[in-house]
């Protein structure tokens, strides 16, 4: 009864942290819109175009095609948007911990990008259009194939983490947050990681649905296939979705693959410290959300599906596999 | 990975922003008072070439009433007026082919360069007389 | 697993810069049959000539398209110019070339950035898009306009090429011979644009022939075909053009999207030679046979028979039949050929085999120019119906209609050329 009490006061307390993603996730993408624009020589949006959009969006009508199942087209936006939400519960922003870090785990948010990628291929099949239909049916393709490298890169962190002895719990993204993964291990360990970091860098375009892999949205073949009948409020979350998806796989990686902290860098610690840590966290997300989501997405076009599944599972898995036997040797070795 | 494009699109973005700029960078609350606002602080439109095809100007006082001009416009955008024996030219139907100021024998035809010409009075495109042109005006 | 089921890709399409249909059967992602359903954007521009001289048909026919509207003002001029016998001046024609080289390159600028916005590649896109300035703005300060220039007119030309002008032109030479190549490493040295593009939407050579295409689709498929070489017309005589085929340049043709690209890119190179050659050679004298308009409009109306123009443009051949009748100011009946017509016939070929994301890029792939193609809709307003004639159905209303026409009964031979 006690646990039960402590979690609702957990995600009372998380309130203001997903206040302050949604805020943020909305700046980024306006940032990204801003650099990705620069990129092609135009002027962009304002910073703030995204933050505009959802007001207007919110404002209008929801419009169910007649062919839709009702229920489902409703829900999905919001489910998504949940599932997407949690996440950022479960990932620790600088020197603070996870605000949920003992309930779950990094096979959780694994586990819960999936989830608000299947819940927005849901929603595509309930459509009731053919395009639509298309999208999600792509969606799930590449989700299949990015699923198996990413879990690859998850599990094997987690047990380098847990055989190293890093401080926490087996599994949790904590480990990362405290002790830089990249000094813990050999020279073989290293050449592991790049592995599995560009690997990682490889999957966040099929998570996202940008850069070349924005199969299931693809405007100028199926129309933004997934979301071509949602509007209103519905299109709101979906597009809220969208950014905050594109801020929790920066985040993830961040909190990941970039441990590096001010503290650790000055060697000093204490509350002062722990805030400009937390800002310095989110300054590490927005270069790590530039670098590998904006330019991914402005230098490359678009592949065809079947060309993406083949790339997950034949190249990015073989980097994935291959960073995990470096690995292994580096932490058997020692 | 890093493919050609990669320096080219780090490169493009230090460097100018090559679309030229809307009139307003924020949409105003009346779109028709700016437009009428002389002093209103808008980006300057690009500037035309010499050649610019823009509004025809006529004068009414040098044409002869010859009607060629009628019968070479493509668009059907003078009217004869068989009392004054003048014209009168809907700029709204105008395809500004110059046409007519190449057969005009008076020359009194003349393309401007101005090319804002769209307003909501269907009468502000129909030009009557506008004077002299400027350059005989000043001789 | 072999349920299929249909999907449209247009009328209204992103991917799609005109009008048209292509109604899809897929399977899965895979197209196993495809219709392509044109009609959305016919004008009647043909009906409309009928009621204007030909003066006033040089500005309508530069309407028909806005990419290749100088190409298809050369071709009705050509035609009428071929029928009532007019003589061009060298330097009008050579003005007249290097317009048409002009419009070949934002032509095919324009093709390359939209080929690569369908694939999704923004950046090259808007790479390609800002490119197109410069010639665009070289066309804006030669003709004063930037799409629709009204350069030529019977017997020549209407504006000089300055001194001014002349050093805009070598400018805008050196800027693409500079600042081309880069984008051509892009695009084509790009493994996400090989993977999109290479073995997409192929088109044999033997298919190339059967189905008649023109153009660079044509040569994309290995044919060397080119009216600037095989029938030189203007100045192009003079340069020597050869015509650029892939097997050339990368030793096989494949005929698909991607050697369509890169014919139409090395054809910008060629464009560029053919520029500098221009403004090398550019003769002096005057560049209008006949200035005064009134003479050249009497003339014509005196002028009786049917004339052809043929020319290549950057889509491929464009072909223009006119025809005058004596005493008549207005044109009697006159026929456009684009050169969509004859490669729309290659769409069903090029989809078979393709899945739903090239379908878009296929589409793209010949260049369209629905507005250039669409020159004839069966509908019945009384009864609210269009209709779909089959060939005989077709030649035997159009044999009867240009009986009605009168007058052609005896003079007119079929692929003859102009008479008399």
């Amino acid at each position: 009864m006690i646990s039960v009490f402590i979690l609702f006061l957990k995600i009372f307390a998380g309130m203001p942290l997903l206040a302050l993603v949604v805020l943020l996730a909305l700046l980024f993408e306006g940032a990204d819109r801003i650099v990705n624009a620069k990129m092609q020589r135009r002027y962009g949006p304002p910073l703030l175009q995204p933050v505009y959009d959802i007001l207007k969006l919110m404002g209008k009508e929801n419009i169910v095609p007649r062919r839709a199942s009702r229920f489902f087209f409703m829900t999905a936006p919001w489910l998504t948007l949940v599932t997407t939400l949690m996440i950022f519960l479960y990932i620790p922003t600088g020197s603070f911990p996870p605000v949920l870090g003992t309930e779950g785990d990094m096979v959780l948010i694994v586990y819960l990008l999936a989830m608000s990628g299947l819940l927005m291929a849901v929603g595509g099949f309930a459509s009731g259009n053919p395009l639509a239909s298309i999208g999600a049916g792509r969606e799930i393709t590449l989700m299949m194939s990015y699923e198996f490298p990413l879990a690859i890169v998850v599990c094997t962190m987690a047990w380098v983490a847990h055989r190293l002895g890093l401080p926490g719990e087996p599994f949790s993204l904590e480990p990362f947050a405290a002790v830089s993964v990249w000094k813990a291990v050999g020279k073989t360990g290293v050449m592991g990681l790049i592995c599995l970091f560009l690997s990682l860098v490889l999957v966040v375009p099929g998570e996202l649905g940008k850069g070349p892999m924005d199969i299931p949205e693809a405007k100028t073949e199926i129309l933004d296939g997934l979301i071509i009948e949602y509007s209103g409020v519905n299109l709101a979350l979906f597009k809220l979705t969208f950014a905050l998806r594109s801020f929790a796989m920066a985040t993830f990686m961040t909190a990941l693959f970039v441990p590096v902290s001010l503290g650790s860098l000055l060697g000093v610690s204490g509350f002062i410290v722990a805030i400009f840590d937390f800002i310095f966290f989110w300054a590490k997300v927005l270069v790590v959300q530039m670098i590998f989501v904006t330019l991914m997405r402005t230098m490359f076009g678009r592949l065809k599906i079947w060309q993406a599944s083949q790339f997950y599972i034949m190249k990015v898995a073989g980097l994935s596999i291959a960073g995990m036997i470096l690995l292994s040797i580096d932490v058997i070795a020692r | 990975m890093i493919t050609r494009i990669v320096p080219q699109l780090l490169k493009q973005l230090f460097s100018r922003v090559a679309t030229n700029p809307f009139p307003a960078v924020h949409m105003p609350p009346s779109l028709t008072e700016v437009m009428n606002n002389p002093d209103a602080p808008l980006s300057p439109p690009v500037p035309v070439g010499k050649r610019f095809r823009g509004r025809l100007s006529y004068d009414r006082s040098k044409c002869i009433g010859c009607r060629l001009c009628i019968k070479v416009c493509p668009a059907n955008a003078t009217e004869y007026l068989p009392g004054e024996k003048k014209i009168v030219i809907h700029n709204d139907r105008c395809c500004f082919c110059a046409q007519c100021t190449e057969i005009c024998p008076v020359k009194c035809l003349k393309m401007g360069s101005e090319y804002m010409i769209s307003s909501y009075e269907r009468r502000a495109n129909v030009v009557t007389d506008t004077g002299p042109a400027p350059e005989t005006r000043q001789a | 697993m072999s349920t299929t089921y249909t999907i449209p890709v247009g009328p209204v399409h992103v991917g799609l810069k005109e009008p048209i249909t292509a109604w899809l059967e897929l399977e899965g992602e895979r197209i196993v049959n495809a219709r392509v359903r044109p009609g959305a954007i016919h004008r009647g521009i043909e009906f409309m000539a009928r009621e204007r001289n030909p003066i006033q048909v040089i500005y309508l026919s530069e309407r028909i398209c806005g990419i290749c509207s100088f190409s298809h003002v050369i071709c009705f001029i050509r035609a009428v110019e071929d029928l009532a016998q007019m003589n061009v001046p060298v330097r009008g024609q050579y003005i007249r070339s290097l317009v048409l080289e002009l419009e070949r390159v934002h032509s095919h600028l324009l093709w390359s950035g939209v080929a690569c916005y369908t694939i999704g590649f923004d950046s090259a896109f808007h790479l390609g898009m800002q490119m197109r300035e410069r010639v665009m703005d070289v066309l804006e300060l030669l003709s004063g306009n930037r799409v629709n220039y009204g350069v030529a007119t019977f017997g020549g030309v209407r504006w000089d090429v300055t001194p001014e002008l002349e050093k805009a032109l070598r400018g805008m030479v050196r800027y693409y011979r500079q600042e081309f190549t880069p984008f051509r490493e892009i695009v084509m040295e790009d493994p996400v644009a090989q993977a999109r593009m290479r073995n997409v939407g192929v088109l044999t050579r033997d298919e190339a022939v059967r189905y008649s295409a023109v153009g660079p689709t044509a040569r994309a498929s290995g044919l060397r075909i080119d009216l600037r070489k095989s029938s030189p017309y203007e100045a192009y005589a003079d340069f020597d053009v050869e015509p650029v085929v892939p097997q050339d340049y990368f030793g096989e043709a494949h005929g698909d999207v991607l050697d369509r690209f890169a014919v139409r890119v090395l054809e910008v190179y060629q464009s560029l030679d053919i520029i500098e050659k221009i403004l090398d050679g550019l003769p002096e004298g005057p560049f209008v046979e006949e200035a005064n308009l009134n003479k050249v409009m009497a003339s014509l109306k005196k002028a009786d028979g049917t004339g052809w123009g043929i020319i290549e443009a950057p889509r491929g051949d464009d072909t223009h039949i006119v025809s005058l009748k004596g005493g008549v100011d207005n044109v009697l009946w006159w026929k456009v050929r684009a050169p969509t017509y004859a490669n729309a016939v290659s769409w069903p070929i090029m989809f078979r085999g393709n899945e739903l994301a090239d379908a878009p890029l296929i589409i793209n792939s010949i260049d369209p120019c629905i507005s250039c193609m669409e020159r004839m809709l069966v509908t019945d307003e009384r009864e609210y119906r269009s209709e779909v004639v089959t060939r005989s159905e077709l030649v035997k209303r159009s044999r009867q209609k240009t009986f009605e026409l009168g007058s052609l009964k005896s003079k007119y031979v079929p692929g003859g050329g102009a008479e008399q």
